[in-house]
């Protein structure tokens, strides 16, 4: 156990001052070892991710399961383990059994008796991947049965489930004491309660009383439907069973809303564990699909087939159509380069009469291509996809060369491009979450946001974020207890380069760089590392790699790693994951810390005190929630408050109107003037984008929040825990932008009716807040701001889905023409100014500065036959800024909104921070 | 407009789609006509790929570098038209739409038979040459817009309903129902059943009208890409002013001989002011003292039922942009909208109606508010 860590890694004699050291550090934590040693990769890599459920939280009376899973070379494995036992697996057997199940020697048996004695079970279904080699424990197994319905002679069943007794050899009696809570819609479910002498069940050997019944050959069966699935095997042959196990059983019965919400984001975990998760893949499977990594470079006269693919995935019919054309990428970007010079972007082409989207990314004489269905992903959009892939590959393995070209990686790969995949085809399924509404809202707005170059941005209050630098700071600082270098008087082995934070998948708090911030959060957002902290409590994640930050590894890009050392510091990543937190580091070895040498594996007391920076954070945590407790700032609007007529029905949506309203009077009574002098005052030059709250206002908008307090719990009561990310983004808004396009319509409000505004009683009547929805963008500081999920989920209602989707897609579109501005400026400047200047407007819109889009939206499902479905009309207007600095700003309003009032909005956002 | 150096080429390239023999190409520079060509390789490669997806059941249809769109097109399986452009601003949508027209074109001139069926290669070389003028005017900059809206140019005369009933008794005392009067590309009044006629030759004929050299009367065999796609009909034009001209569509009957000087007198005589009133608006489109906002710059109005457009830079002609300028504008602000908010419909399911789209863009001026802020606006129900 000592040596692990380093293990791996050839030390030369020199090194033996470490060596004792890691016996050192591996003695003092001897009795906490680290769960995840076993699971560091030969190279050093680790991606460790244990899912816990919390104690307190748990409604269930059995103990609290954890399961680990082990990424390891070739394999998963994924163990239970009983903390609250203090129960643990003698390392010899551990590896033992590893052994075993890797060389599929354990029959299952043994897995489930195991799981029997132990009391916890995987949540994890049963899969074995042939490519990957994954083992994994199952709370499903398959048991496969013959079974010879031709050698029944035909009775009327008059006892239900007779089928399922003579067929199948399980007994299931319909007694209601079986049923463990009332009822479940559509059938009972098939508790085997015995088991029938010499029927094919028991000959299997793997069917235990006690299971549940709940496919045959993937068909879901109930008490209901059973006799109906059964009597449809037309002869002879194999039958799959699937069995749910006993105790896991129990646990949905206890708890089945619980539990549901638990297999939806267990489907994500599944697929971070790169296992297969039935039914998705199987779907995306059939839309046409492909990453291709080919060379360009051919010797014609030793050519075989398909000689030129170093790299693609996935294997399937609909994809290797697309790559048998794959000669038409390579002279279209061989020829049309020729031609005109520039370099070949993208080709659309149809198949089967859908159309599909293939982009382009050069490299030296290499070519990357990603085909996607123009159905799903629009063209701008997958250009930049592509550029995300190339950029995070390379941010994880320096270059795409050495990602694809390198054999061990094409395991790697295929999970990373099966997660690609996954985000771009359903990304419904990665974003599920307990409220269909927030589901819908991310998935709509993934499309977007994972598009935009930055992270999603909260702020807090003044006094947590100032823990939350100065414990970030500590971190960083690395001068104390063992990783002072006085500890151990040698050189420490990293240097921390910068940290940052994040909750529930927004950046709260980044000591980082704009570009390696970017680059971690795109390597975040591809692992789906960011939803798995908002969705739920991560009982321990640790994910260590080497990785290739762009902006370190530029020449000249850095001076202090110029002066110390060779070029080839090593920069490391190591992510810790803590329930909802999330910490990322950088490391830099080389520089002012001792060179990095062959694949080091995870430090101990790197990530041990990482850990204890987010456990210092715990109190911060629920400080947080309460304080956030509070309305959204920005008040959003609900687009069906503007239908005619809605506002009776709509009872307990009012509180949000009246929230918004409330909001409103606030806001006007802080004084317009003191509002400019917050503008003045603040600056986003900072090198963290926190935003400091001067005193003024502040106090205005403290006393409304308490204010509102009681109205946000009526209608908030229930999300718990879930509603800290919106806070977050209240205090945004409130202290950063003060309300930019809510500050216009009140300006309205304001003109209108300004009594209304103090007399707060009176909320029936009067202008409405007019704003539904908004995104902003700072490029400089890598981040953007939009509603959080908690405040969009509020605003639930028939047709505000539908208009943030509408939202979603209109920023694409904007967006994308505001990129080829942008583009154009660039190679404007790249130009120089003189003749360009001219040509460039003459016959196209460009620079387009802004687009509006007005769209018209009615209920999806109108009941009311007499009437016509009310129309309302609203806008989606984005607008970008080149100077000072790049900035985009994206809203969503009603029809009535003045035009004043909107570009007071942009004014106020643009003028931010000039 | 000159200065726009090596870009804003377009290429047109016309193949035998069994034989890949290039049949035409045509190339245009910042919008005039020019002579140079893609290397005969280029060609090759650029239809090679296309059929080498075609025959793997894959079919190309456009490809983007950084400048430039590639957009392939083959009709009937026989024809294949590819288009190279490096205009700024330029859309896949503008580019099929221009194979489209190019396409209706050909058949105008030479008609579906030759194209279909191609015996030799080489004369329909010829024949295809008379096209070359009319193509042109497609890749170049033309004044109209219906090559992109697919709706005919229309103006709005000052006396309209004058002018309409003198086209109906003209059109019974010459015994054709398909007339039409055409000022420089637009046209002013037309009989129902010239409004009747299909989408492609409803536009291309005054097209056509518009870009062949100005005669006092021409007698003109066309075939009508959608109606009448074998069989030849004559075109008979009569100028009854500079840049007026009388459309006339008919089978064999009557002889140009039969719209003698007499007969148009009669009709056309007693019209004359309003006539003279027609030709200033060519380019204008709407009539002196139309009461418009003088802000407005340009316009487009498309009636996409009625497929009939109105498109105008005219109004507040003195002041910056220029009109071609202008016209550039609208034109890609077209292209842009229709393209990312007007889809074609069978694209998309259960779309958001979209209403109104617009586009503030900051152009070629100072980039903070002092400059001029061009906002245009299409409105489509």
């Amino acid at each position: 156990m000592f040596q692990v860590g380093r293990a791996s890694i050839p030390k030369p004699a020199a090194h033996s001052l470490e060596d004792l050291d890691s016996v050192q550090r591996v003695l003092l934590h001897s009795d906490l070892e680290p769960e995840w040693l076993d699971s560091v990769q030969k190279n050093g890599e680790l991606f460790y991710l244990e899912l816990s459920e919390d104690e307190e939280e748990s409604l269930l009376p059995e103990t609290p399961t954890v399961n680990h899973v082990r990424f390891s070379e070739n394999e998963i494995i994924i163990e239970e383990d009983d903390y609250r036992e203090g129960k643990k697996y003698e390392p010899k057997l551990k590896r033992f059994t590893k052994i075993l199940k890797s060389k599929k020697l354990l029959p299952k048996r043994y897995n489930k008796k195991n799981s029997n004695a132990s009391g916890p079970v995987s949540i994890l279904k049963h899969q074995s991947n042939q490519k990957m080699g994954v083992i994994v424990q199952q709370r499903h197994k398959d048991v496969n049965i013959y079974v010879n319905p031709k050698k029944l002679t035909v009775t009327k069943a008059k006892e239900q489930l007779k089928l399922l007794e003579v067929l199948v050899g399980i007994i299931h009696q319909t007694k209601w004491s079986w049923r463990r809570t009332g009822k479940q819609g559509g059938g009972e479910r098939l508790v085997v309660h015995g088991l029938l002498p010499g029927g094919s069940a028991m000959k299997s050997g793997q069917v235990l009383i006690g299971d549940v019944l709940v496919a045959v050959n993937d068909v879901e069966v109930t008490s209901e439907n059973i006799e109906r699935v059964l009597s449809c095997i037309p002869g002879p042959m194999q039958v799959k069973l699937t069995f749910e196990n006993a105790y896991a059983m129990k646990k949905e019965t206890t708890q089945p809303r619980q539990k549901k919400a638990q297999l939806n984001t267990s489907d994500l975990v599944k697929l971070l564990w790169g296992e297969e998760v039935e039914g998705i893949q199987q779907n995306i499977l059939n839309t046409p699909h492909i990453v291709m990594y080919l060379t360009l470079q051919l010797d014609s006269e030793t050519s075989k087939e398909e000689q030129e693919i170093l790299y693609h995935y996935p294997v399937s019919e609909a994809s290797q159509k697309l790559q048998s054309v794959r000669g038409i990428f390579l002279t279209l970007c061989d020829m049309l380069e020729n031609v005109t010079g520039t370099q070949v972007t993208s080709s659309s082409l149809l198949l089967n009469r859908k159309q599909i989207h293939i982009a382009y990314w050069k490299e030296t004489d290499k070519l990357l291509l990603i085909g996607l269905p123009a159905e799903e992903v629009p063209l701008p959009q997958l250009r930049n996809m592509i550029e995300d892939v190339a950029q995070t590959l390379k941010f994880m393995y320096g270059s795409l060369d050495s990602a694809f070209c390198q054999v061990e990686n094409v395991p790697r790969l295929d999970h990373f491009f099966s997660l690609f995949f996954q985000r771009a085809l359903q990304p419904t399924k990665l974003h599920s979450s307990a409220s269909p509404s927030t589901q819908q809202y991310d998935a709509s707005s993934a499309v977007l946001l994972d598009n935009l170059p930055g992270v999603r941005w909260l702020t807090l209050p003044q006094e947590i974020k100032l823990e939350l630098d100065t414990a970030l700071s500590d971190l960083e600082a690395a001068d104390f207890a063992e990783l002072s270098e006085d500890y151990y008087d040698m050189r420490r082995l990293y240097t921390i380069l910068g940290s940052s934070l994040f909750y529930k998948g927004y950046l709260i708090c980044s000591h980082l760089p704009k570009d390696d911030l970017i680059d971690i959060a795109v390597y975040c957002r591809h692992y789906c590392l960011l939803p798995l902290a908002a969705k739920q409590r991560i009982g321990q994640l640790v994910i260590w790699r080497e990785v290739f930050p762009r902006h370190h590894l530029q020449p000249s890009a850095d001076s202090n790693t110029e002066v110390f050392q060779e070029p080839e510091g090593r920069y490391f990543l190591l992510i810790v994951g803590l329930r909802h937190y999330m910490l990322c580091v950088l490391l830099e070895a080389g520089g002012c810390a001792s060179r990095a040498i062959g694949n080091p594996g995870p430090d101990c007391i790197y990530v041990d005190q990482v850990k204890t920076t987010l456990h210092q954070l715990e109190g911060v945590d629920s400080r947080i929630n309460e304080r956030l407790a509070s309305s959204p700032t920005p008040c959003l609007s609900c687009a069906d408050w503007f239908l005619a007529g809605s506002h009776e029905k709509l009872d307990n949506l009012t509180t949000s109107p009246i929230l918004s309203r409330l909001h409103g009077a606030s806001r006007v009574a802080t004084s317009p003037t003191c509002r400019r002098t917050l503008f003045s005052d603040y600056s986003l030059k900072t090198r963290k984008p926190s935003p400091s709250r001067s005193g003024g206002p502040d106090s205005g908008l403290e006393g409304e929040g308490v204010g509102l307090s009681p109205h946000t719990t009526e209608s908030q009561g229930s999300h718990g825990s879930e509603e800290t990310g919106a806070l977050l983004k209240v205090t945004k808004k409130k202290s950063a932008l003060p309300n930019p396009f809510h500050l216009g319509n009140l300006k309205k409000d304001l003109s209108e009716k300004e009594l209304d505004i103090y007399n707060t009683v009176k909320l029936t009547s009067g202008p409405e807040n007019t704003l539904f929805h908004y995104v902003a963008l700072e490029t400089v500081q890598g981040i953007f701001i939009t509603p959080t999920h908690e405040e969009v989920a509020q605003l639930s209602g028939s047709i505000h889905p539908q208009l943030i989707k509408n939202f979603h897609q209109c920023c694409l579109s904007i967006r994308a023409v505001f990129q080829q501005t942008v583009a154009k400026e660039k190679k404007k400047a790249l130009n120089g100014k003189d003749h360009s200047g001219s040509t460039n407007s003459v016959s196209s819109l460009n620079p387009v500065k802004e687009h509006g889009v007005l769209f018209e939206c009615s209920p999806e499902n109108w009941t009311d036959q007499r009437k016509a479905p009310p129309v309302m009309a609203y806008w989606v207007v984005g607008r970008l800024f080149l100077h000072p600095k790049l900035q985009e700003l994206y809203v969503c309003f009603h029809d009535s909104v003045t035009e004043i009032a909107i570009e007071m909005a942009f004014k106020l956002f643009f003028g931010l921070t000039l | 407009m000159g200065e726009e150096g090596t870009e804003g080429t377009i290429h047109l390239l016309c193949l035998a789609a069994s034989s890949g023999v290039p049949l035409f190409c045509r190339s245009s520079r910042g919008g005039a006509p020019a002579r140079q060509q893609l290397p005969f390789s280029v060609i090759g490669s650029l239809n090679g790929v296309h059929m080498f997806g075609q025959n793997l059941e894959v079919q190309l249809s456009s490809s983007r570098t950084e400048d430039t769109t590639v957009v392939w097109k083959s009709f009937h399986d026989s024809i294949t038209l590819i288009v190279l452009s490096s205009e700024e601003g330029t859309s896949e949508l503008r580019l099929e739409r221009l194979l489209q027209m190019v396409f209706g074109a050909m058949v105008l001139l030479v008609g579906l038979e030759e194209l279909t069926n191609i015996r030799n290669v080489e004369r329909l070389k010829k024949e295809l040459r008379a096209s070359y003028r009319l193509i042109d005017s497609f890749l170049g900059d033309s004044e109209l817009i219906g090559d992109l809206t697919q709706c005919v140019d229309c103006v709005v005369p000052p006396e309209g309903s004058l002018l309409q009933e003198a086209l109906s008794g003209f059109a019974e005392a010459a015994g054709t129902a398909f007339i039409s009067l055409v000022v420089s590309g637009r046209v002013v009044a037309a009989t129902e059943s010239w409004w009747r006629l299909g989408m492609p030759e409803a536009v291309l004929l005054p097209w056509l009208v518009g870009s062949l050299p100005p005669q006092a009367a021409r007698d003109y065999p066309v075939y009508l890409p959608h109606g009448s796609p074998t069989v030849p009909h004559r075109l008979l034009t009569l100028t009854l002013l500079p840049d007026l001209e009388l459309c006339l569509l008919c089978g064999p009957q009557p002889p140009l001989s039969q719209l003698d000087a007499q007969l148009l007198e009669r009709w056309w005589q007693p019209l004359l002011e309003p006539l003279r009133g027609c030709l200033p608006l060519g380019t204008r489109a709407l009539p002196a003292g139309f009461p418009l906002h003088t802000d407005i710059l340009g316009l487009l109005l498309l009636h996409l039922e009625l497929k009939r457009c109105l498109f105008t830079v005219e109004p507040s002609r003195d002041k910056e942009p220029s009109p071609e300028h202008r016209r550039r504008l609208l034109r890609s602000f077209y292209t842009l909208v229709t393209a990312t908010h007007f889809p074609p419909a069978q694209l998309v399911k259960n779309p958001p109606t979209i209403r109104e789209s617009w586009v503030r863009s900051l152009s070629w001026k100072d980039p903070l508010d002092k400059g001029k802020v061009t906002h245009t606006n299409i409105l489509a129900w």
